[in-house]
């Protein structure tokens, strides 16, 4: 009885009408994903659609559940294998072997991307050095020891820690954070009269009113998120203050002959080298506005490989280092300042491994074919 | 003798091995979460090195750099608030959000002047000229070099400290900015901001603006 489910289970897993049906689907994806991109952004739309299991509450599909690109990908990559496994293993089929191992390749390299992916920026200025990434959504609150006058001990709490509230211990510092109340968006004013009282008793949160927003995810919006926060440390309460991405204005406190800063910020990594704008280049076509060539000339600085040179970022020829691709993305400020799209993607190999086995494998099934054909003409002939 | 050549053998794909395929992709899919652990970084006084740099996507609204519409009313005037003369050709727009006020200048060019005021210190004078000559990529200055930027304009409110930075590169940004405490204990910011050339031509108006300044 089970073998007979097993085996149908088998048979629907391989079959070319699951392979069918679930192309479909993905094409379906792919529209309702490009349609979402004009609310949602693209990165909003990809998450929603593409690298989500199921679709949830989607005006687009009626807020009706629809399967999302990580369970069709999941279930073609199934389809792919058990198709691929029952493909008789001989070298006559070495070349239908090698395509769909390559197709195997790419579908993998697609989930590696989805799960594994980091896409940060790096925005830099004619003649300055950064030695940070930081994200384009993603929020952390940035405690600060800026006591030391060369270094600066950064701890950062991720917005997703701020979001779940409670205690947050920093490490390292005699500091707890009390995350009292957390707005993934919000809009700060100056309090009126007659406002209720601000939740903050220290610094510029104590003057502000903070009004929650819905989260917004199109490429040109950010959310301003907020929080307030009371610092305990050694036992004493530093008041509670308020945090927000929309505040400007520098905030902090002092324990122990200690001072720390407190900033709400896009999400930063640091990076064990710098890089230095030396030029930026927006070449147009003459007596045109039509661009030509962006370009960035920057100094990578390395100390630990002691390496100190001068790489060209263009259009098309990215900087791949330390598991890093810096793409020349945007520029502005009258061109003095260019922004680098950079990607951390761990599989970034496996589509070019995926071409290669693919390419091999059609070339491999051509000749295996052809001299086959070859052979039945030969023997015809002698026949 | 040798060995007999060892017969392929199909694999097989059982549902047993199906579910291992699929735990295997939501074990990657668990990799793949972010982290809520609290980071440390180590890291070189962004002061001594290099300012902040802009997000690729500036907020909108970013403290007294807010400049779009806002559904938020426009804020409240704070007790002993601050009044100031235009000269002939400016006006002045409502604020909104955290700006008091926006004014219109007479002026043709990238160019925008801002009123804003915050409670208290406000993080105090040094880190906040600090911040603005970041958003204009100038390197931090300390307390020498600060009292060196300054000059001070005399008003009815008492003087109002002034700094003028101008950016390097090849299109140059310029800000002139005005700071003064009032006695209710709040900040005011009066900042001029632009391309250089829009912000030389409208500075002369501006630095009236900040002789003008007395308390409502």
């Amino acid at each position: 009885m089970i073998k007979a489910y097993a085996s149908r289970a088998w048979g629907f897993l391989k079959s070319f009408q699951l392979t069918i049906v679930l192309l479909a689907l993905l094409m379906c994806l792919v529209l309702f994903c490009t349609l979402a991109q004009v609310e949602m952004g693209t990165q909003g739309a990809v998450d929603a659609y593409m690298r989500s299991f199921i679709v949830w509450n989607q005006p687009l599909l009626l807020r009706l559940p629809f399967p999302g690109g990580a369970l069709v990908g999941l279930l073609l990559t199934l389809n792919l294998l058990a198709k691929t496994i029952d493909i008789k293993l001989s070298w006559q089929k070495s070349g239908m072997w090698l395509v769909h191992a390559g197709l195997v390749v790419l579908f993998a390299g697609e989930f590696v991307a989805g799960m594994m992916q980091v896409d940060t920026n790096l925005s830099i200025e004619v003649g300055q050095t950064v030695n940070f990434v930081q994200s384009y959504k993603q929020m952390e609150l940035a405690v600060i020891d800026v006591t030391d006058p060369t270094w600066d001990e950064v701890y950062s709490v991720p917005d997703t820690r701020l979001a779940k509230g409670g205690a947050v211990a920093i490490p390292g510092t005699p500091i707890t954070l009390n995350v009292k109340k957390f707005y993934a968006n919000a809009e700060l004013s100056n309090q009126g009269p007659g406002a209720p009282p601000s939740l903050a008793t220290a610094g510029i949160g104590a003057g502000v009113s903070v009004e929650e927003r819905p989260v917004v995810s199109a490429d040109n919006e950010i959310n301003q998120t907020s929080a307030f926060v009371e610092p305990i440390a050694g036992g004493r309460s530093y008041g509670t203050w308020l945090v927000s991405v929309a505040l400007g204005a520098p905030q902090s406190f002092t324990h122990e002959g200690r001072t720390y800063t407190l900033a709400m910020r896009l999400r930063r990594q640091y990076l064990p080298y710098a890089f230095t704008l030396k030029q930026f280049r927006h070449d147009v076509y003459p007596g045109t506005e039509i661009p030509k060539n962006f370009s960035s000339l920057v100094q990578v600085v390395n100390p630990s490989r002691n390496e100190s040179r001068e790489v060209l970022i263009y259009m098309n020829q990215p900087l791949r280092y330390e598991g890093k691709t810096f793409y020349q993305a945007s520029f502005g400020k009258n061109d003095t300042l260019s922004i680098l799209s950079v990607v951390e993607n761990p599989g970034w190999l496996l589509p070019y491994v995926s071409c290669v086995l693919v390419s091999l494998g059609l070339l491999v099934h051509f000749a295996i074919v052809l001299r086959r054909s070859l052979k039945r003409r030969q023997d015809k002939k002698e026949g | 003798m040798p060995k007999p050549p060892i017969p392929l053998r199909r694999p097989s794909l059982t549902p047993a091995n199906s579910a291992a395929l699929l735990g295997a992709g939501l074990l990657l899919m668990g990799l793949g979460c972010s982290s809520d652990q609290v980071s440390h970084y180590r890291v070189p006084k962004e002061s001594a090195s290099a300012p902040a740099p802009m997000p690729a996507m500036p907020p909108k609204p970013m403290g007294e750099r807010t400049g779009e519409p806002s559904d938020v009313p426009p804020p409240p005037k704070p007790k002993g608030s601050l009044k100031w003369s235009l000269p002939k050709g400016w006006s002045e727009l409502p604020g909104g959000g955290m700006r008091f006020a926006t004014f219109k200048t007479p002026y043709a060019g990238k160019l925008e002047a801002t009123v804003v005021v915050l409670p208290g210190p406000a993080g105090g004078e040094l880190a906040n000229v600090n911040r603005w000559r970041g958003q204009i990529a100038l390197p931090a200055l300390d307390e020498a070099a600060l009292a060196k930027a300054r000059t001070t304009v005399t008003s009815k409110v008492g003087p109002v400290n002034v700094y003028d930075f101008t950016s390097e590169g090849q299109t140059k940004s310029r800000m002139v900015a005005g700071y003064v405490a009032t006695p209710d204990g709040n900040t005011w910011f009066l900042k001029l901001t632009g391309d250089s050339d829009p912000v030389a031509k409208a500075k002369p108006d501006f630095m009236t603006i900040l002789g003008s300044l007395h308390l409502d």
